[in-house]
């Protein structure tokens, strides 16, 4: 009784900052794709320190080599059906004749994800505009995702990737020596061929800006 | 009649074609009625509220900020490790004739220092709570010292460094004792063991005020040698994650620019299933009180409280019927708000 007195304020757009959640943990079946070389764009070096403590961050690199990737520029993107949020089950295939961005992400509810998931919703119009849907790939299930689209309002679909099947079919390379699931965003134009591939773990808005500019070009 | 922000809500609420009548006592009490034209007032006793902080920072005189007999001694012999390596590393390169080498190792020992420093407050910082096992009373101790920061700078000398002093006096003794004849090994042992030490002598300061400090500090603050003062500030805002060192801070935008400890954050999420908690927003345990009187807290906490009941008020007045449920239901916002205090709600006669 009390509760329903109490007045309720409506709730603005959520700022995207991870909130509490129980631990989901990564499921420890991911295999760190063929190469033992990770992938870690992006990242940029302003050392203060002596240069006799650069060995300290040899993982750390400007740009790295793709070793066998399944899925290349040019090539057509294998086909894959997921459960979206809603437990419906969706085909890559429902996308053709229109360009596609799907988006690799490590988790739902981390700091990285939310940044670029809150980066494709405010930019949405803009890929609207250029005829473009958006996917988002994790291997979170439908309930992870259901919340995490409805916390932040998020229009585009979100799959589960569960067991990481297409991550691993698509060549996604993982950081840090196989330890991070990466962050790697496939641009497909109406013919479901790969026009861009675009990698960077910690810097997720950039995705969007890369995205969009090829889709201008498309 | 003390004026509170919340006049204007009660006014406000008079303009909508309802008779209400409050008043506001200057002893915090308060006293809310509504009336309707449909059925009979009900009879709402005035509400006497006194609250008492269930959890308080430490005043000046707290016992907890004064150092013991126990602090001094543990800061002895803490001390007494740390001039033996540094010691050690003197008389081996006057032996020697080497002085290149202790110098620098002495050099790698204090940024060593400064990367130590973060990384152990960037673990204490975001994992565990007062149960955890043996980090649990630290942890504690860093909880309540983001949400009162500058009790910091009212502890005493030992007070402050005695349980780092302690830990140095358990690790580097026996390093002392081992490699005593390796003067670089003892300048790297010396230097480290001696800046994480003092780092809570350097943390302190760096919340002093610079009209407080000494200058000579001021001065090593401002040239990079200590952590200065506005870059540990940037540490105790919100999203309160980064800034982590605190002896000198030359690691700080190193780590911060290159994501480090967010890399960190996420492999641990991974692999362990914990989230940091610079993750979620800061909860009340976390964030920063101000340093006010406990008259000001109270005055605060009141006029919350009162906006709080205007405006369920203001709810009640677009329903007409109003029961003893209404009662029931400011009587419940007044113990709900206190309910991290020790409510003391007594109806007066």
């Amino acid at each position: 009784m009390a509760s329903s007195l109490r007045p309720t304020l409506t709730a603005s757009l959520p700022a995207c900052n991870a909130t509490t959640q129980s631990p989901k943990l990564y499921p420890s079946a991911i295999n760190p794709f063929k190469s033992s070389q990770s992938h870690f764009h992006g990242l940029k070096l302003s050392l203060a320190i002596p240069s006799s403590f650069s060995s300290f961050t040899p993982s750390i690199s400007k740009t790295s080599v793709i070793v066998s990737a399944k899925v290349t520029k040019g090539s057509v993107a294998p086909s894959f059906t997921l459960k979206d949020q809603d437990g419906k089950t969706v085909s890559l295939s429902k996308f053709k004749g229109k360009p596609v961005v799907v988006y690799f992400y490590p988790a739902d509810e981390t700091p990285g994800c939310t940044k670029q998931a809150c980066a494709f919703r405010d930019s949405y119009e803009k890929f609207k505009k250029a005829g473009a849907q958006v996917v988002g790939i994790s291997g979170d299930d439908a309930e992870s995702h259901k919340a995490f689209a409805k916390k932040y309002r998020l229009p585009f679909t979100l799959l589960s990737d569960e067991g990481n099947k297409v991550r691993k079919d698509w060549g996604v390379p993982s950081d840090l020596f196989g330890t991070l699931p990466g962050r790697q965003t496939y641009v497909l134009d109406k013919n479901g061929v790969v026009q861009l591939i675009y990698n960077n773990q910690f810097q997720p808005e950039k995705h969007i800006d890369e995205t969009l500019k090829l889709l201008q070009s498309l | 009649m003390s004026i509170l922000p919340h006049h204007y809500h009660i006014h406000h609420a008079a303009s909508i074609g309802r008779r209400h009548h409050y008043h506001h006592h200057r002893h915090h009490r308060v006293y809310c009625t509504a009336t309707t034209p449909l059925k009979p007032r009900p009879k709402v006793e005035p509400l006497i509220i006194n609250t008492t902080p269930l959890i308080a920072p430490p005043k000046l005189d707290d016992p907890e900020l004064k150092s013991s007999w126990t602090h001094r001694a543990w800061v002895a012999t803490g001390c007494t490790t740390v001039l033996i390596s540094l010691a050690s590393s003197v008389v081996g390169s006057v032996d020697s004739h080497i002085w290149l080498e202790p110098v620098l190792s002495g050099f790698a020992g204090y940024l060593f220092a400064d990367l130590g420093s973060g990384v152990y407050h960037w673990g204490i910082d975001n994992y565990g709570d007062a149960s955890t096992p043996v980090f649990g009373s630290q942890i504690d101790a860093f909880q309540g010292h983001h949400r009162w920061p500058w009790t910091i700078t009212k502890r005493q000398f030992a007070n402050n460094l005695h349980a780092l002093a302690r830990v140095i006096t358990y690790t580097v003794l026996p390093i002392d004792l081992i490699g005593h004849d390796h003067p670089a090994v003892m300048g790297f042992v010396g230097m480290a063991s001696g800046c994480i030490m003092f780092s809570q002598l350097f943390h302190s300061w760096a919340h002093g005020t610079k009209s407080k400090l000494p200058p000579v500090v001021v001065v090593l603050q401002d040239a990079g040698v200590l952590v200065s003062r506005s870059q540990h500030a940037a540490h105790h805002r919100p999203p309160y994650n980064n800034n982590y060192c605190i002896v000198s801070g030359v690691w700080n935008k190193f780590l911060d620019e290159n994501r480090v400890f967010e890399a960190l954050e996420m492999v641990v999420f991974f692999k362990l299933g914990l989230r940091p908690r610079s993750w979620s927003e800061p909860n009340s345990d976390w964030t920063e009180e101000s340093e006010a009187s406990p008259a000001t807290s109270d005055f605060v906490a009141m006029t919350m409280l009162c906006i709080r009941i205007s405006s369920n008020v203001e709810y009640f007045l677009e329903k007409p019927v109003i029961n003893e449920n209404t009662v029931v239901s400011l009587e419940y916002e007044f113990n709900e708000y206190h309910k991290k205090s020790k409510p003391h709600v007594t109806q007066s006669q």
